[in-house]
This record gives structure tokens, sequence and C-alpha cells, in this order.
């Protein structure tokens, strides 16, 4: 069978710091194929963020330790070269990240910053890279793109700076794009815009994406198949309708009942999931949830504290946790 | 555009008249008689009347400073020394010169000063933060921070002194320092200017090490720096392009102010080398009395520190498009 | 006064010391660290002697130093430029100094050997004649005297130049002579020649002669005209206030060129004949004067030695507080420093409106720690232990005493003091001592304060802001028991001092002690009246004596040395005792 576009496996992240060994990201395993979306969920702290800053290599080798294999069409990224990855980056994989303001240069035109992508990797010159840019602004939505393209981030709205960050991302035709929770600054009728666009994207390019987001709601939307961080672990993982339809882990059901539903009773309180993420130089043992989890005594708790579980099964739908699937359908209903 | 500098430039202008006319009034009210000064060793009554006389200072206060202010446009007459053509910024009986021809005689001398020192140190200063700032904790940065907390601890006179027994009149590895005009020898310029230059950077380097450092550490931190990364941009664009950038705003900041102080006069540097900047001018001018002289040198050091201001308040809204456009 | 610039020159200038806040450093010296040099204190000093000459040692050309080379080029650095070149607004040593270059007086002091001065003919052909009882005084110009044009010096050149230091513009200079051929007020009889009017005191028999008929004697007039302030200037090439600045040369140098507080440089006056002039030597072809480094960079730049620095020396930077130790203490520059004792007198005056008791006064005098006050100004080669009023080195006829002491026990007699105290009016007296705040005056105040205290004596300590210390002092109804003040002499007689110090009380006079006693007033005028010089100075030399005995109206205070280098190719170099300034006139340059 031909190898995934992209093949994350045993990824681990560790980050020395003068609290102790922060285990950021810890044996994490999944693929990515070209055309599809690959949701990642969970709260902040889980390695969502920290396992996509592995994938373009953005972590201080100073300080981030990182073991594992990252393949993107088979070629090794982990130990690759740093002009090997500076080649990658805005080329063959882009990413978009939450706060478009900040993450934009205050200092230089929408139109230079997207040029200069272009540029970079296609050796094009000024003008070429100007007209790519305008060309991209109009792609994704922007009015007026050859005026607005000589404007400065400050002069955009959230959504259109947004947006000129996906034109950023995209304009290298990027076989991979990282969205890292890319709605979460932008208001509600924004955000379902944005979404739409990279879906839209998505059809028109077939990029991959990987859509970083702690609102399953944006998968739901979004993604063919979530993966489900906690702790720098996956806990869970499955097609959007597996996991959405039959969530598995306790974890995931948590995730499930804090989410506001339009058709949820609106006297029936939210309920987040209880307890607060564990530190990650402090995992606890065993299953590093079971702290938070009211389902130990029927798993076993000797059994939760003390032995890691692992995902399973192996393929299709699967998750980390010692009850059995009786148990959870049991549970689910 | 036009219209800051308009405002900012009538705002300088009546700030300038301002510090003027409270210098002016300040002199008189410390006990110091430049007529004593300009009145032989027995200095009887009639003779120190004589003296105030010949110095205009018994006309009125006002009347004074009036002749002084109308001088600068229109010029002064002074009897047996001369007419004193506009700008006149009165005449020095101590120096025994129009100040304004003193002013242009040691301007250079200070400009040079300041020229050099601040190439100097503004270069080396954001050179060694940046380098510190890019290999944060390791030990380049350690020894970027302890010689710059070393520099900044030194005094010019101190190191001035040392250097200049060693460096000049015992061993003759350099010249001795002394100012001669660009426009005649520029290498001569440079190399007699080249040991005041070093020693006065050294206790400005430190200050630009540090705030170029720890402003560096923060915009590599920045989110739009690490867009640049994952955009693929190459390490020294990144450094270049994007932290410097934002970096240079505070740079900015306190060069202007640094530059608007030097030119007011580098006093110990001035004293310690023997060149006749602006700085000694003023403590000479304060020693003897010699208000024309102090005027002219507070209103320089003053007229230096606003330019650099609007200089400094312009740069910004050509580094960063929010201040320019909002 | 001619303070022209920054406060040292001030301080140290002729006579400064009593005039202005500027002078504020004048009491102020070596540091306090040392317990003093080691070898150079034993050497005894002998003050210079200084005779009238004759009209046979009146002639040129000078007398030379040892081993005298002539040519090449003299380097001087100094701290501070000229204040003055017009000598009617000379007063100041370091200007009147630089003016022996350039400027010739009617009269002058020869160097006839170390320490051995005599006052000659300079550009007259003897020390002048006295006639009419000491009131008109005769000069005759030298043969071959000229102006650097070429053109002669005449009598009129001389007269004008007297009559010049009347004008309204000149009110710098000394005014001895204008105001014994007219009135105190000197400016008020008299405005100048520039209107026309000429003054009729000064006769102009022949171009050669010129004759001052006085108001009164004064016996020591030929000493006056020695002063720069006096040098000739000359009638076609006045340019009033603007003479200043271009002075036309009467002297062995012309100023080639002159960048204000960086540079001058001098070229040789090919009028000047060296064999009309007995003081000037002028064996430099060129100099080279440097401005605008401070006494400590002088100071290193003569230790190093190196290059160029080796025919440089200075008029007036002494060795800095802070170098003193370590030039005292390094052997091999000895041959290459030069020291003086101050010309000037200083004095910790008393308030006599207030201490009134004679037996209090002399207490202090007895119980004054002179020598603990020696070792915080840097020890035996940094001050001197003066036990007269009138200085050794600027006193024609000097005669020392001791009335106090202070040789034998220069750390102060407390058993006397307290014996004194106890036949006084108040065995335990309150002092005010009123003292320039600077650091070092701190420290002295401190070792006078423990001394007086162990004699009984209780003293208050007023610190006085330097800018204002002298306008303090001066007034006549202060509330300080004790203060120091000084005084230079105007040349070697007692004559410019005492009728000074003792004079006129008013709001800022010198007569800081106050002293009004009508008997020693007339004794006074009577000396000065005298015909005959020698008797004269014997007069004032016995009556410092008489003053301190019978009046005590001051404690003689302790005296800075100068230490001074120069570069190891200069020879010659000497300090002035009487002006306390390297003089030019011996300088040359080794090969």
């Amino acid at each position: 069978m031909s190898t995934p576009f992209l093949s994350v496996r045993d990824l681990t992240v560790d980050f020395h710091t003068e609290d102790g060994v922060v285990h950021a990201v810890d044996g994490l395993s999944f693929d990515v194929e070209k055309g599809t979306t690959l949701g990642i969920v969970g709260e902040s702290g889980s390695g969502k963020s920290v396992t996509n800053l592995a994938v373009l290599g953005l972590h201080n080798p100073e300080t981030a330790k990182i073991s594992g294999e990252i393949r993107l069409d088979g070629e090794e990224l982990i130990g690759a070269s740093r002009s090997t990855m500076e080649r990658l980056r805005g080329n063959k994989v882009a990413m978009i990240f939450q706060d478009p303001l900040t993450s934009l240069s205050p200092y230089h035109t929408i139109g230079r910053q997207i040029g200069e992508v272009f540029r970079r990797h296609t050796g094009a010159s000024r003008a070429a890279s100007r007209d790519r840019a305008i060309e991209m602004l109009t792609r994704v939505g922007i009015p007026q793109p050859k005026v607005r393209v000589d404007d400065y981030p400050h002069q955009f709205s959230g959504g259109m700076r947004q947006r000129a960050m996906i034109a950023m991302a995209l304009v290298c035709d990027p076989d991979l794009l990282i969205a890292d929770e890319p709605t979460t600054a932008l208001d509600v009728t924004v955000q379902a815009q944005i979404l739409d666009l990279l879906r839209d994207l998505q059809e028109q390019t077939g990029t991959a994406i990987i859509m970083i987001t702690h609102d399953l709601g944006v998968v739901a939307g979004t993604a063919h198949e979530v993966l489900v961080m906690y702790a720098g672990r996956a806990v869970e993982r499955g097609t959007v309708r597996e996991v959405l339809r039959e969530p598995r882990h306790p974890y995931t059901w948590g995730l499930l009942t804090s989410m506001p539903r339009l058709s949820a009773p609106v006297d029936v309180p939210l309920l987040p999931v209880r307890g607060t993420p564990p530190s990650l130089v402090n995992v606890p043992p065993g299953c590093p949830f079971h702290p938070r989890c009211d389902y130990t005594d029927l798993a076993g708790p000797e059994l939760c504290r003390s032995e890691r579980p692992e995902l399973s099964p192996h393929r299709g739908h699967g998750d980390a946790c010692y009850l059995t699937l009786a148990q959870k359908r049991e549970i689910v209903r | 555009m036009l219209r800051f500098l308009t405002r900012r430039t009538l705002g300088a202008a009546v700030t300038l008249v301002i510090i003027a006319a409270i210098t002016f009034f300040l002199f008189f009210a410390i006990p110091s008689d430049p007529a004593r000064l300009a009145c032989g060793k027995v200095c009887p009554p009639e003779l120190l009347e004589q003296a105030r006389h010949n110095l205009g200072l018994d006309q009125p206060l006002f009347a004074q400073f009036t002749a002084w202010l109308t001088g600068i446009f229109a010029g002064r007459d002074y009897g047996g020394l001369g007419y004193c053509p506009a700008p006149c910024l009165g005449y020095s009986f101590v120096n025994q010169a129009p100040v304004f021809e003193t002013i242009l005689d040691r301007l250079p001398v200070t400009i040079s000063l300041t020229i050099g020192a601040a190439a100097v140190f503004l270069v080396f200063g954001v050179a060694t933060g940046i380098i510190a700032a890019l290999n944060q904790g390791r030990p380049l940065d350690k020894i970027a921070s302890v010689s710059s907390l070393i520099g900044f601890s030194l005094q010019i006179y101190f190191v001035g002194t040392l250097a200049l027994y060693f460096l000049v009149y015992k061993n003759q590895i350099l010249a001795r320092p002394q100012y001669l005009p660009f426009t005649e020898d520029p290498l001569a310029w440079a190399s007699g200017l080249a040991l005041p230059w070093v020693v006065l950077s050294i206790i400005f380097t430190a200050n630009y090490t540090r705030m170029t450092r720890s402003t560096m550490v923060e915009q590599l931190g920045e989110d739009y720096v690490r867009t640049a990364r994952a955009k693929g941009m190459k390490g020294r664009s990144v450094v270049m392009r994007f932290a410097l950038r934002g970096t240079l705003t505070t740079v900015v900041t306190i060069f202007g102010v640094d530059l608007g102080a030097l030119i007011g006069g580098a006093i110990i540097t001035e004293t310690t080398f023997g060149l006749q900047g602006l700085g000694r001018l003023s403590i000479n001018a304060v020693t003897d009395s010699d208000l024309p002289v102090l005027m002219a040198t507070v209103l320089v050091a003053a007229g230096a520190i606003i330019v650099f201001n609007i200089v400094v308040d312009a740069l910004y809204a050509f580094i960063d498009p929010r201040v320019r456009l909002s | 006064m001619t303070v022209r610039k920054r406060s040292t020159v001030a301080a140290l200038a002729v006579g400064l010391l009593v005039l202005t806040g500027a002078c504020a450093e004048g009491n102020q010296g070596a540091p306090a660290t040392s317990s003093g040099a080691p070898s150079a204190a034993a050497e005894p000093y002998k003050p210079p002697t200084i005779t009238v000459g004759t009209a046979e040692d009146s002639k040129g050309p000078a007398i030379e130093p040892e081993g005298v080379v002539r040519g090449g080029t003299v380097t001087m650095i100094d701290r501070d430029d000229f204040a003055h070149f017009d000598p009617g607004q000379s007063y100041v040593n370091t200007a009147t100094n630089f003016g022996l270059l350039i400027h010739r007086g009617l009269t002058g002091y020869k160097r006839v050997a170390k320490g051995d001065y005599k006052l000659v003919g300079d550009l007259a052909t003897d020390a002048g004649t006295v006639s009419d009882g000491g009131k008109t005084w005769t000069f005759t110009l030298k043969d071959g005297v000229k102006w650097q044009d070429g053109s002669a010096i005449t009598s009129e050149d001389v007269k004008w130049t007297i009559e010049r230091t009347f004008a309204p513009f000149i009110t710098q200079g000394p005014t001895y002579i204008q105001q014994w051929l007219t009135e105190v007020d000197h400016k008020k009889a008299y405005q100048g020649p520039y209107d026309g009017k000429r003054l009729d005191a000064i006769e102009t028999p022949d171009d050669k002669t010129v004759v001052f008929k006085f108001k009164t004697p004064h016996a020591d007039a030929n000493y006056a005209f020695a002063m720069g302030g006096y040098a000739i200037v000359p009638k076609a090439k006045d340019t009033k206030e603007k003479y200043d600045k271009e002075p036309f040369s009467s002297g062995p140098y012309i100023i080639k060129s002159h960048i204000v507080d960086k540079t001058l440089d001098l070229e040789r006056n090919p009028n000047w004949d060296a064999a009309t002039d007995p003081i000037r030597g002028a064996y430099p072809d060129k100099w080279h004067m440097e401005f605008g480094q401070e006494n400590i960079q002088i100071t290193d730049r003569l230790i190093a030695d190196a290059g160029p620095d080796q025919t440089a020396f200075t008029f007036y930077a002494t060795v800095p507080p802070e170098r003193l130790q370590q030039v005292l203490g390094d052997a091999s520059l000895a041959p290459r420093l030069l020291k003086s004792p101050s010309p000037y007198g200083n004095y910790y005056y008393f308030n006599l409106d207030r201490v009134k008791d004679i037996k209090i006064r002399q207490a202090i005098n007895h119980a004054w720690p002179s020598k603990q006050i020696q070792q915080v100004y840097g020890g035996p080669a940094a001050a001197a232990l003066p036990t007269t009023i009138l200085n050794e080195n600027t006193t024609a006829g000097y005669e020392p005493y001791d009335l106090f002491g202070k040789t034998a026990k220069p750390e102060g007699d407390i058993a006397k003091a307290k014996e004194l105290l106890a036949q006084s009016s108040d065995p335990t007296p309150t002092i005010v001592y009123a003292y320039n705040q600077t650091p070092l005056n701190e420290q002295v105040t401190v070792v006078i304060r423990s001394a007086l205290e162990k004699a009984g004596i209780k003293v208050v300590a007023k610190p006085l802001d330097r800018k204002t210390y002298y306008d303090s002092i001066g007034l006549v109804k202060n509330e300080f028991d004790l203060y120091w003040g000084g005084w230079g002499a105007d040349w070697p007689s007692g004559s410019t001092v005492l009728p000074i110090v003792f004079g006129p009380v008013a709001d800022g006079a010198p007569n800081y002690a106050h002293l009004k006693d009508p008997a020693l007033t007339e004794e006074m005028d009577k000396i000065t009246a005298m015909a005959d010089i020698d008797e004269a100075n014997a007069a004032w030399m016995s009556l410092d004596k008489k003053i301190q005995e019978t009046i005590t109206p001051l404690v003689v205070a302790e005296n800075r040395i100068a230490n001074t280098l120069h570069g190891s190719k200069v020879g010659g170099a000497e300090i002035d005792p009487q002006f306390w300034i390297v003089s030019p006139n011996t300088i040359f340059v080794k090969q």
C-alpha cells in the first residue's frame, strides 16, 4: 500500500526548562492524506500546536528535544538541515496562525508579506510577486485587491487579515496546510466564512490540511478525520463521523458535553471537563487522564493509575482507554 | 508630514525663546558679577561701574534681554569692537569674539565627536545586542552582557586618562587627540578623533547592547517573527527584516536622546582629551560668568535636543506605518 | 582683574585671591593623603634677592643660562589660553608672563643667577632717575629699540601708553601709575588721549626722554613700571579695544597665528635686537603653544616625555594632587621637576570688630596646627610654613621673624596658648571660623578645630559657598571671627601689600581684618613717602613684625608650593619666584 502523504510516528517533544523536562508530546502517531483534513482537538497545553510546530521544524533546537519520525511525502523532517526546512516551509508546508493581527508584521504591507513568500520559493521578480499577491487576495475574497495589496495589516479587519494570512499560506500552493486555531480570534459569522474559504480552497487545490482547534464544532464542519489529544498523547482517533457520533474516550465525552449546542435547552448548564489539565513536567503515571476521569472504578483503578493505555485498535476508530467497548456504549447511552 | 513639521518647528521656536529667557534671568539670580570679573585686581566702585557700563550690564534687565533677542535677527553695534551682524548671539568679553563665531568654531568639533562616536556605539552596540539576543543564554550572550556591564560602569575620565598615557603619550601608538577639519583632511580628522570616539563609545555602547538585546529577544518571540520563519524566510532575513525592524523603534528613541545630549557637549570627554567643543565652551562660560556664551551654548544644547526629538518622532512614522497612518 | 579664564588661573593669579568667587580654589591644594615627600622635603628653600641694577646691568644681551643652545622650536602646553594681549588689560601672571615674549616695558627684572634678580632698564637705559624727593621720575630710551615694523620706539609711545590706560575701555590692568599722576579716582581726572586731550604730568622733552611727575613721592615707581600692565603700546598702531586681539610687537617674537583656546605660534621679530635687551634670552627660533588640556593630562605628557613632548614645557600647569605623590616619589623625574613656594601672602584674618582681645588672637596663633595643615596639603613638598605677613619671595630686603614659635613647634604650642588665654578676658572663647567649602578645606577645618579645642577654644565652623565666599567675608558687618584670604604683591615691596590689606575698611575692600589704626596709617604713609627705596623696604619689614607683635590681626597661613614638570630636552626652565610661573626668558631647546 502507498505511504501516507504526511506520516508522524512516535513523535516525542521534550522541552528542557528550569522547572524540569516538559513532556509536551509523548509518542504521537498520525497520518494525513492529500485532499483530506485532519482535525486535532484538545485543550490548550495538550500538545496540538507543539506537534505542528515540530512538523514545520520551528522549535528552538537549543531547548526542544524531538524524536520519532515525521515523513512528508517520504522525506524525513526530523534532523533535516535548516536550509531543507527553510525550503519546505511556506512552500510545501504552510501554516496559518490563530491571531492574524500579531502574526502579520505591522511594518510591511500585506502585498509584500504575501509576495515575499512567492519570491523566496519561486525566485519570481518583485512585480510578478506583487501580481501573485493580488491574485491570491482575489482568491481569498478581499475586495479591491489591487488597492488593498498596499495596505498594512492594521488597516484590515480581523476577518480580512485572516484571509490575507490564508492567501499568504497558499501562495506557493502548499501540499500541506496547518491551520492553528484559524478562527478562534474571529467573530462567529466571520468564522464560518473562513472555514468555508478553507474548504473551497482545498477542493480546488487538493491540499492536505491539519486543523488544530479546541472547538469540536469546527472539526465537525471541516475535518475528515479527528485526533483527540490529551497531555501530549492521542486519546482517540477516527473519522469525524465515528468520533462525534460514537465517542469512546471519557475525555472526548467531556469535550462534547462542554460544547454549546443550539439544540440544547437553554436552562441546562454547560458541563466543562472536571479538574485541570495535568502539568506536563509531572504527567500522572498510567492513563494521564485518570485524575479527572469519572470511570476509573469501572475500568479498574489500579490499571488506570499504573499502566499507560495504548490507542487501540491500531487502525480506524481507536481510543486509549481501559473501558470495554460495551461499557462505553452503555455510558454513552 | 509637512503640517507635522511646521507645527513642531513653531513649537520649538517658542520653547527656545522661553529657555533663553529662563537662562537669562536665572543668570542674574546667581551671585556672580561678570563686571567684577572684568575689573582689575584693585576694583574700586568707580572702576566697577565703568566695567559694568562697558559690558552693557547697567541697562535694565528686560532691555538687555530684548537687545539680545533683537540682535539675533537684526544684528547689534558694539561701538569700538565693531558691528556684530545677524545672527548676532552677542559679544563675549571673555573670549573677545562675537559669540556666533565662537559657536561656529566649536560646533564642528562637537559634531565630529558626536558623529564618530555615535557611529561607533550604534554599530557596535546594536551588533553586540543582536549577537547576544541570537545567542541568548549561551557564552557569547554572557560575554556581551558582562562586557556591557563593565563598559557601563567605566568613567570616561578614568579610561581616557589611562588610554592617553599608554597609547598616546608613552608609546605613541595613536595620534594625540585633536580636531582637524574634515574638509581639509578626512584621514587626519578621523585619526585625531579616533581615541575620543572609542572612549566615548565604550560608555554608550553598553546601553545599546542592553537595549538591543532585550528588545530583540522580545521581538524574536513575536508572532509575526514566527510567521516569517514559518513562511520559510531565511534566518538572517528574519532577523534583519522582521525582528530588527521592531527593535529599531527602541534604538532610535535612545539614539535621538543621546545625540541631542551629545551635541550639547560631551563635557567630560572634551575636557579629558583637550578638545575645544561646545561642552567645554559651556563649562568655561559658567566659570567665567560669560552670559552671552552661556546663553548660546544653552540654546544650541536645547535646540539639538528639540531637533532630535522631532527627528525621532518623524522616524517613528517612517519605521512604523501604524504611527504614520493613524 | 582679569580672571579671564577658569578658576585655577584666577586663583593663582597675583592678588586675585582676594577678589571674587572665581578664586575659590585658591585655598585648595594637594590631597590629604600623603605623609609628605620622602626626599625632596629636606632641602632648604632660599628666597630670591631682588635689587636695583645699574646702567651697565641694563645693557643687553641677557645673561645666558648654563649650556644654552639657540634655535629650534619649543612647545608650551597649558590649560588656558591667555586672557589678554593688550598690556593695559593685563594683570594676571599668565598674561604678563606671555607678554615678555612680545612686549617690552620701561623696566624689568633681569635674572643674574638662580635666585638673584635685578630691576634694570628694559627699553630705558637704566632703572630710572628719581628727583624732586621721589616725585619726578626720568627715563631715557635706549638707541636701536624698535617696533616690529622697524620704526623706533619713542618717548611719545611711552606717554601714549600710560595715557590710554585712563580710557574707559581699560578696566583690568594696574592703576598705580595713573593714580600717582592724577588722583585715586583717576578715570574721573582724565579720560585718555583718544579725544585729543593729553596728560601734562607726563613730559617728553625729546624722542628719547620721558618724565613722570607724580603728586606724591614714590621711591619704588621704577618697580611699578616693570609690571606687565605698563608694557609699551605703539601710538601709531593703537586700535583701542581691538588692540587686545592684534598687539604690535616690541619683543623678540611676533604672533604668527593664534587660534583662540587651541594654539598660538610665535616667530622671531626681525626688528628685535638682543643687544638692547638685558632680560630676554629668546633662544628658540619658534614657539608653539597648545591650550585646552587639563593639568593632569599635561603632567602625564611630561612624565611620559616621549617624542615631541621632550621639547615641551608648561608655563603654569602644576602637578595636580592626583599625581603629586607619584611625581615626588619618582627620582628619575627630579631633574625635570621645578618647585617654588607661592609668592602670595595667605592669611587667616581675625575680624577685629569681634575678636577684640589680642591675648586671644595671640593664643590662637600659638595653638595654630601649621604642620598638621601642611600634612593635609600633601606634606612639606606641597606647602611651606611662612611666619611673616610679607612673602619672602616678593620682598626686597626680606628679614625673617617668628613671633609665635612656629619654627620650633610647627604643630602648635597648646600650653603657651592656654597660658595666654588664662590672662585674657575669656579663657574659653568661642570662635566662628568661616571657610570656603571645598573638600580640602573641610579637612583643614577639622585639623584647626581639633587643635584650637585642645587649647580650650570652641570652634564654630561655617562653610561658605565657593561662588560667594569672598562676597561673604568681604562684608564689613560679617558674622565671622576668622577666615582665610590672600593678597599678592605687585612688586617686591611692602608698599603693595600692607597699605592695601590694612587700607580702607569697606564692603569688598581687602582689609578683611577691619584694622583701623590711625597711628599705623600714618606710619604707612610715612614709609610710602620715603625717597630711599632701601630705607623704605627695611621700614616695611619692621612694620610687618610690629603689626603682628602689637596688633596680631591675622594668623599667617600655609603657603602652597608649585611643582611643575618639563620635557627632557628643555633647558633653562625655572619658575620665577616672584611671579610663580615658568619664565620664558631663559628657556632653550637642547639638541
